[in-house]
């Protein structure tokens, strides 16, 4: 299923790409405008994908993923998760903040004790931030507080 | 300047007590992310690239290269004593390697792939020396043909030896050539594919891709083990001696896998870790008893130590004298010395001699230090091994998420780093190398710059584009190492299984 669908998203993504590079200015062989790179790309990737299609649906071997167990999978999402939380919730609640929780929770989950998991969230967010924000004059934001 | 006065000239430069410095802690970075397993010298470059920003570019050069070669020492160290790849150009080593230590022969093994790896180094700055010399003076002479040629025949080369199938490699570079037309259009001044938005008009940038992929990418790995504890192996200090046997059977393969190591290294591709398994066949092919290999073995340690030092010292000579990277770890450096507006090329060995020789001769006094480092100090870079490998992880992500924020004080960046770290995981998943993909978002825009150059040049003549004698070699050469191989395969009529080096 999957080693099926992802040619198949490549292909769409790849004509996407095409139809927004034939939009730009062409130009001429001897004066190639800022589209004619772009088109000679989509076409190369389309042509990939035609063939990764093809191959895909002829049951060649393609690309199977490997099944992970259910504690492991989960470990990974959280962390996938607490990524991009860090990163909606960073304007909003400051670096120190974010960066707090998100070692915390991450640590936590990857199977820290609950005191090692405060105590590292603490001393890192604090620790980078005197790092980047103090020292290396990093515009990091501090949040409303 | 000649090689010799230029070498006193770089010496000269590189002993200064702030190279001095840079090239200490490069190197020592370099031990560490190489002795830990997970954590690899291209992350750990594209992590301290934001903190080079201040430096001089020799300065920055000689701290990140020192990452990248420092990785080659400490990977062999976790290889033979814990029987895991500290990181990818380590793979090899530890077939040999760790039944050394099984049978106590675990300071021997150290001893001489550090050795290996010290001589590697040393036959790599001569390499450089006269190769980059030789090239650049060859080099002047290009015109945006030449350039356009080599970047195709690159990008071309590296889709073969990249490893796993050509058709994935290919998508990897669609995928990247796709990702560098993003932005402002050199020429023209025109946006595309940035879909409105203001920040993505700079483009995409390569130092978050790579943090994302080499980094964030290689913790999700870690985290889906947790806490793992590692079992490793004690060596005393009078034990890192080898038997006069031992240094006997060395010598060869140690001279071999320099030489193998370092023309590995000038082809693009993923070179350090190839050369490893290059220089491994080539010991067991001139072994009297290769059944013997794989049961600890002295010459599959020293020849493949070796080999991939030599390969990090020859992917500098592209670097050096064309400015073109084929490699995401020569990316990194390339993108270090182009944030201080100097462009690597034929005309950078001349005009920026001070980089050039100073970084050349900071690699000789890197690897010194980097023997003295790894050899009586071995055990103190064990102990980072007993790091808590959580704790180790989830720092390591925070690094990268403020690393890539403090780039260009972008959001943008972050959500780059992230969605090409899920990414990179992905692909790790499927045993898809992201390297491709990485070169083509370098070389990409290269390409393009000179293709249209070239054509303008020509006229608009395709034909007289890639008959000129030297880009018609070039892609001949790649064309015939892409498709040569398959051809081959098909006229003799039978499938040969070829080895598949993950990295």
């Amino acid at each position: 299923m999957l080693a099926r669908a992802v040619p198949l998203i490549l292909l769409v993504a790849a004509g996407v790409y095409l139809t927004v590079a034939l939009r730009l200015p062409f130009g001429a062989a001897a004066r190639p405008g800022a589209g004619f790179y772009p088109v000679i790309v989509a076409v190369f990737a389309i042509v990939v994908a035609l063939v990764a299609t093809a191959s895909a649906f002829r049951g060649a071997p393609g690309a199977g993923a490997v099944e992970l167990d259910a504690a492991p999978r989960r470990r990974v999402m959280i962390t996938v998760v607490a990524l991009v939380a860090f990163c909606l919730v960073l304007p909003w609640v400051g670096y120190p903040a974010a960066a707090f929780a998100f070692v915390t929770v991450v640590l936590r989950y990857l199977g820290g004790r609950w005191t090692t998991a405060l105590l590292t969230g603490v001393l890192s967010s604090a620790g980078s931030y005197g790092l980047f924000a103090v020292l290396l004059d990093v515009p990091l934001p501090h949040g409303p507080w | 300047m000649g090689p010799l006065e230029g070498l006193a000239y770089g010496f000269s430069i590189a002993l200064l007590p702030g190279n001095l410095f840079a090239c200490f802690i490069g190197v020592l970075v370099g031990t560490i992310v190489g002795v830990l397993p997970g954590i690899g010298p291209v992350g750990a470059m594209a992590l301290l690239l934001p903190s080079t920003f201040a430096m001089h570019p020799a300065t920055a050069l000689i701290m990140l290269a020192g990452i990248y070669y420092g990785a080659m020492y400490g990977g062999s160290t976790t290889s033979i004593l814990v029987n895991v790849p500290g990181e990818a150009g380590s793979v090899v080593t530890l077939l040999d390697g760790y039944q050394m230590t099984r049978k106590g022969r675990a300071g021997a093994a150290l001893t001489i792939s550090a050795v290996g790896s010290f001589f590697a180094g040393t036959v790599g700055v001569v390499g450089i020396m006269l190769a980059a010399g030789w090239l650049a003076d060859v080099a002047i002479q290009f015109g945006p043909p030449e350039y356009f040629a080599i970047t195709l025949g690159g990008i071309l080369l590296l889709s073969r030896l990249s490893g796993g199938s050509i058709l994935n490699a290919f998508v990897m570079v669609a995928l990247g050539l796709a990702l560098g037309t993003v932005g402002m259009d050199s020429i023209s001044a025109l946006r595309r594919f940035t879909f409105g938005s203001v920040q993505l008009a700079q483009g995409i940038e390569l130092v978050p891709v790579i943090m994302g992929v080499y980094g964030v990418a290689e913790v999700l790995l870690l985290a889906e083990e947790g806490i793992a504890k590692t079992q490793i192996a004690s060596v005393k200090l009078r034990e890192l001696l080898p038997t006069p046997e031992e240094w006997r059977r060395s010598t060869m393969p140690i001279a071999r896998g320099s030489v193998v190591g370092f023309l590995t290294g000038l082809v693009p591709g993923p070179a350090a870790v190839l050369s490893t398994f290059i220089s491994y066949t080539v010991e067991k092919k001139m072994s009297k008893t290769p059944e013997k290999f794989g049961t600890g073995m002295i010459e599959g340690v020293a020849g493949p130590e070796a080999a991939n030092n030599g390969a990090t010292a020859g992917a500098m000579v592209p670097l050096l004298s064309l400015g073109i990277p084929f490699s995401p770890a020569t990316a990194i450096l390339l993108g270090a010395l182009v944030v201080h507006g100097l462009q690597p090329g034929p005309l950078m060995i001349s005009q920026r001699p001070e980089v050039f020789w100073g970084f050349v001769a900071s690699m000789y006094i890197g690897n010194l230090m980097l023997l003295i480092l790894n050899l009586p100090l071995v055990g103190v870079f064990v102990t980072v091994l007993r790091l808590p490998q959580h704790v180790l992880a989830t720092l390591v992500l925070l690094l990268c998420l403020v690393g890539a924020f403090s780039l260009s004080n972008s959001f943008l960046d972050l959500w780059v780093l992230v969605i090409f770290g899920v990414f990179g995981y992905a692909l790790r998943k499927l045993r898809v190398d992201p390297a491709p993909m990485v070169v083509a978002l370098v070389l990409g825009p290269m390409m393009e710059k000179t293709l249209r150059q070239a054509l303008f040049l020509t006229r608009g003549s395709v034909v007289e584009l890639v008959a000129r004698p030297l880009s018609a070699t070039i892609l001949i050469l790649a064309a015939a190492a892409l498709f040569g191989p398959p051809l081959v395969r098909l006229l003799r009529g039978r499938r040969v299984a070829k080895p598949i080096p993950q990295g």
